[in-house]
């Protein structure tokens, strides 16, 4: 192998937020105008043979179980003149056995996130009650902010004049913009869809006001998240008819004029811009979504699956993850609870958002791996154990028990910052976890165990069995007795916004 | 200048005070916690800090580790809810401690049956009851039943129960002759030993007393005088082997609620709602005049001069700093809690103050406000950090900007309240570590400091009676629609989510 400058994508650098990682001769950025994608481990140097594109992990590094899969192709796109900030693969090394469930890092503008990853929801660029370094004590590097909140306040002058929202409030992490189409629809009695984009009535003025796909990716860029969404033509899950492929087919205009606009502005060094594929339903017109959209794979970071409203429709996600790129990172918008995360992340996606985590705290809800905990019951009111002991949060490590936050929960916004503390940590444990199952084989015994805890005596939901049963996971194996509740799963409306 | 000392033990921990300079006094306030090896250390003059319900407001127990948070003071009523309360139960070692979160390491806690800043007119003590108030209505504690719920959740320090009439109608001398027979009795009852626990040493409490009298200087006096007359016959048997019951108390303790209230009868304030109790954040919206802070000054030196010098004083609910300085200049406190401050950050205040006041501010510039009122627009481009006057301390969130909790303050993210609550505990507690350094290092400069302060920042506290006004219209406006909105949507998950918990 002629000694081509490499890359060497670990082990170096301080894992500082924001740091490119130092390169012996060359740096990631390209000197030639090529956008690589990397295949990257935490455990090895990856060796990238610039002429062929093909990768090489250095053995003696891998760890021995791993150096037989040491093999993958490395996609090099050129294209974009700009530097690359996401990078992101897998190998077969970190590749669930079983399911089609992946480990993968992405790299982005302030930092490394593994995935799959779970996104807690800062609407109004804080997680509610929390101080982003309590956020950052949690160990999450990755949070959703809601454009169309931020676009309303602060607006937009405050935030190029404090130079975006990471700088508006103290986050020094990766960052994750919608297009705020979703909210305007949801939010918005009177959006009507043109080809131009989504007229409304602005919420203060009550003038007409149009959000362009243009205007979208103009206000993300001065909120800045380090990834960023395409304006899309949302309807809702349960829309049938021309509607849907209208919608579908308009949003990829859309997506290219968001290419567009995102391209010529320059802004494409720094911020990574993510298709959403539409289609509802109907799965024909989800493979041409997948088929136009990938075409442009060298112009998109990643992909969101949209146009879905819950847990339910496991089959589009399915067929979504299986045919969009093994290289781009796979985003499924609104999902929350922890056994729709583990199906997704089995079907092969990345990254979900939900504002369940945190809604559900200020309710007293706690999330824990036996199932829900309704801390307003009165048979915690005198309970003094911790919600979970075996839990490293801050309120599960400081003893805060159960009683005293029944006592509270509703009453005191300690409370609702406590409950939120922890299922945070929870979302980020049930990921976590799964991360390690997968890098280490152990996947399916892993969802195994998390559903007998969790549903335990209450069945474990058919529309879980079937999706994983799909990826060759028999949820039931070696436990022919379960039993399994009826029903398509979780519905619930994810406004994705608090 | 050194240095009588008092010390007691309660179990484990034994308590200290130490003061270090007489007039003004400069303290040190230590609880050693054998068990544990750790001496928890207070200096005074200094803060203590509030909690309701149990915690602290906005703050979560990763917060607790912040300097300012030492000596943490918990009013009990809320937890009558049930019977028992539920921080009785806890079977392990620092009941109180471990049942609400807080560290034995690190926390001093105090506890009072009542919130001494709550002074909503309530139904009348009984001989044999108080009555305290809780979510569910009013509940009767009785000395008894005081001295079982203090044995079993064990605080660091106590307050005997105390009767405090509150209601907006004058006080008889009869009803104050009661009040005063009432409080020194109760005070003997917890001062009886306790049985001695299964385990440990020893069961002493550190016995705190409200100074009783309300605004008549004899009744006070009588209350003092007294804790100082030696007792008899049945009465010293059950004290025993104390003489009198100044002996068994570590400390002199003032709510100043119930006196301002009785020294401004115009601050009238709707005392029911249609709930019943008015909401709390109403309480609270004038700051104490300064004849009305002269007077209590007077009377707390009344209740002071007979008794022994060497004892911590605590004054509860002061209104401003101002306030604070004159009792720290006029009669000595040395603890205060930070209720004031920490209600600042329920209605949006960034305090920006500091002691000695800065020197040489344009007369346009003064007076100066104590904080800042972020809900204010002209905060909203304003991207300077909270306070003008010092460089935040370490622990603080140092990046957030005005303009930022601005924004949040006006989309009514609880994350504001969380930083201001922060900051302004932050900010009175660098307003303390001033006072003790000039006390130390020029005490008789002190008071032309203090005179400096008074002319340099506005003793109506105007900012926080705007941020209140404005807070108050805020949350009217907001309505439940927005409240009711979300419960449906959480109502819905509820129905969804597959945990059987939510089936009930
Ligand atoms: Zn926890």
């Amino acid at each position: 192998m002629p000694r081509e400058p490499f890359v060497s994508l670990f082990g170096r650098g301080n894992g500082q937020p924001g740091q490119t990682h130092p390169l012996p001769g060359q740096t990631p950025t390209s000197r030639n105008g090529t956008n690589r994608v990397l295949y990257t481990t935490p455990h090895t140097h990856t060796h990238i043979h610039r002429s062929s594109g093909v990768k090489f992990i250095s053995p003696p590094l891998l760890p021995p179980n791993l150096a037989a899969v040491a093999y993958t192709t490395v996609i090099a796109v050129p294209q974009l003149s700009c530097r690359v900030v996401l990078q992101y693969g897998v190998r077969g090394s970190r590749l669930c056995h079983t399911t089609r469930a992946r480990v993968s890092r992405m790299k982005l503008a302030h930092g490394v996130t593994l995935l799959p990853t779970f996104m807690p929801v800062a609407t109004q660029a804080a997680i509610k009650g929390l101080t982003p370094q309590q956020v950052e004590g949690l160990g999450i590097t990755l949070i959703l902010n809601n454009t169309y909140h931020l676009n309303l306040r602060p607006g937009i002058k405050v935030l190029r004049e404090v130079g975006g929202a990471h700088q508006l409030q103290g986050w020094n992490h990766n960052l994750l913009t919608d297009s705020g189409g979703f909210q305007l629809v949801s939010l918005s009695k009177f959006t009507k869809i043109t080809e131009e984009g989504a007229l409304f009535a602005s919420p203060f003025t009550g003038e007409p006001t149009m959000l362009t796909p243009e205007e979208s990716i103009s206000i993300q860029h001065a909120i800045g998240a380090d990834i960023i969404m395409q304006l899309d033509d949302v309807v809702s899950s349960l829309t049938v008819g021309p509607r849907v492929g209208e919608a579908m087919r308009r949003s990829v205009r859309w997506l290219d004029r968001c290419i567009d606009f995102h391209d010529k502005s320059g802004r494409n060094k720094a911020q990574n811009l993510f298709a959403i594929v539409q289609g509802g339903l109907d799965s024909s017109l989800r493979d041409e979504c997948l088929d136009e959209m990938i075409k442009r794979r060298k112009k998109v970071a990643g992909y969101a699956i949209g146009g879905l409203s819950g847990g339910e429709e496991k089959g589009i996600i399915s067929q979504c993850a299986e045919k969009l790129p093994a290289d781009k990172p796979r985003y499924s918008m609104g999902i929350g609870f922890a056994e729709d995360l583990l199906v997704c992340v089995a079907l092969g996606v990345d990254m979900a958002d939900c504002v369940f985590p945190t809604r559900t705290a200020r309710f007293g809800v706690a999330l824990t791996f036996k199932g829900p905990l309704n801390l307003k019951l009165g048979k915690h009111a005198k309970d003094l154990n911790p919600i979970d002991p075996t839990c490293p949060c801050p309120t599960c490590s400081n003893g805060v028990s159960r009683a005293i936050l029944h006592h509270t929960a509703t009453h005191e916004t300690a409370a609702a910052h406590a409950i939120t503390l922890h299922n945070l940590t929870f979302q980020a444990r049930v990921m976590g976890q799964a991360r390690d199952a997968i890098m280490k084989g152990t996947f399916p015994t892993y969802l195994r165990g998390f559903f007998e805890n969790y549903f335990g005596d209450a069945g474990y939901p058919e529309w879980c069995v079937n999706a994983l049963q799909s990826v060759g996971v028999d949820l039931l194996e070696g436990n022919p007795e379960a039993k399994i509740v009826k029903g398509d799963g979780a519905r619930w409306e994810h406004s994705r916004a608090e | 200048m050194s240095s009588p000392s008092l010390s007691s033990s309660l179990l484990s921990s034994t308590f200290r005070f130490e003061i270090e300079s007489i007039t003004p006094r400069l303290g040190n306030l230590t609880v050693y916690r054998k068990s544990l090896k750790k001496l928890i250390q207070v200096q005074t003059p200094g803060l203590i800090t509030c909690t309701s319900r149990g915690v602290i407001p906005h703050l979560s127990s990763d917060h607790h580790l912040n300097p300012p948070i030492k000596w943490i003071h918990v009013p009990f009523e809320s937890f009558l809810e049930h019977s028992p309360p539920f921080p009785t139960l806890h079977p392990g070692p620092y009941p109180l401690h471990s049942s609400l979160g807080f560290r034995p390491e690190q926390h001093i806690l105090s506890m009072s049956l009542r919130d001494p800043a709550d002074d909503r007119d309530m139904p009348p003590n009984g001989n044999q009851f108080v009555s305290a108030l809780c979510l569910r209505g009013v509940r009767k504690a009785s000395p008894d039943q005081w001295r079982d719920y203090v044995s079993s959740v064990q605080p660091d320090l106590v307050l005997a129960l105390s009767d405090i009439p509150f209601s907006s109608a004058s006080l008889s001398q009869k009803r104050l002759t009661k009040s005063i027979e009432r409080s020194a009795s109760w005070l003997a009852n917890i001062l009886r030993p306790l049985p001695a626990p299964a385990t440990g040493p020893d069961a002493n409490l550190n016995i705190l007393v409200h100074m009783a009298g309300g605004i008549i200087p004899a009744a006070r006096q009588a209350f003092s005088q007294s804790l100082l007359d030696p007792l008899f016959d049945k009465e010293a048997e059950a004290i025993k082997p104390l003489t009198n019951l100044d002996e068994g108390v570590v400390g002199y303790s003032f709510d100043l609620a119930p006196l301002h209230k009785s020294l401004s009868p115009n601050l009238t304030l709707p005392t029911t709602s249609k709930s019943g109790f008015i909401p709390f954040l109403d309480l609270f919206s004038t700051p104490p005049a300064p004849s009305s802070t002269a007077q209590i000054i007077s009377l707390i030196r009344t209740s002071l001069t007979p008794l022994p010098t060497t004892k911590p004083r605590i004054v509860h609910s002061a209104g401003s700093p101002h306030e604070v300085l004159a009792l720290i200049r006029d009669v000595g406190i040395d603890l205060f809690d930070a209720h004031w401050a920490q209600r600042a950050a329920d209605v949006g205040v960034a305090l920006d103050f500091v002691f000695p006041a800065p020197v040489g501010l344009p007369d346009p510039e003064l007076p100066r406000q104590v904080g800042h009122n972020l809900y204010d627009k002209r905060y909203s481009h304003d991207f300077s950090s909270f306070a003008d006057f010092h460089p935040p301390p370490a622990y603080t969130p140092v990046p957030y900007t005005r303009a930022y909790v601005h924004h949040l303050l006006c989309t009514h993210e609880m994350s504001a309240h969380t930083l201001l609550a922060l900051h302004n505990l932050a900010v009175l507690d660098m307003f303390f570590v001033s006072v003790r350094r000039v006390l130390l290092e020029e005490p008789e400069s002190f008071s032309q400091h203090v005179a400096h302060f008074e002319q340099t920042y506005d003793e109506k506290l105007g900012v926080l009676a705007e941020a209140r006004k404005l807070w108050t219209e805020v949350s009217l406006a907001r309505g439940k629609g927005r409240l009711a909105r979300e419960r449906e949507k959480q109502n819905q998950d509820a129905q969804n989510i597959n945990g059987y918990e939510y089936k009930k």
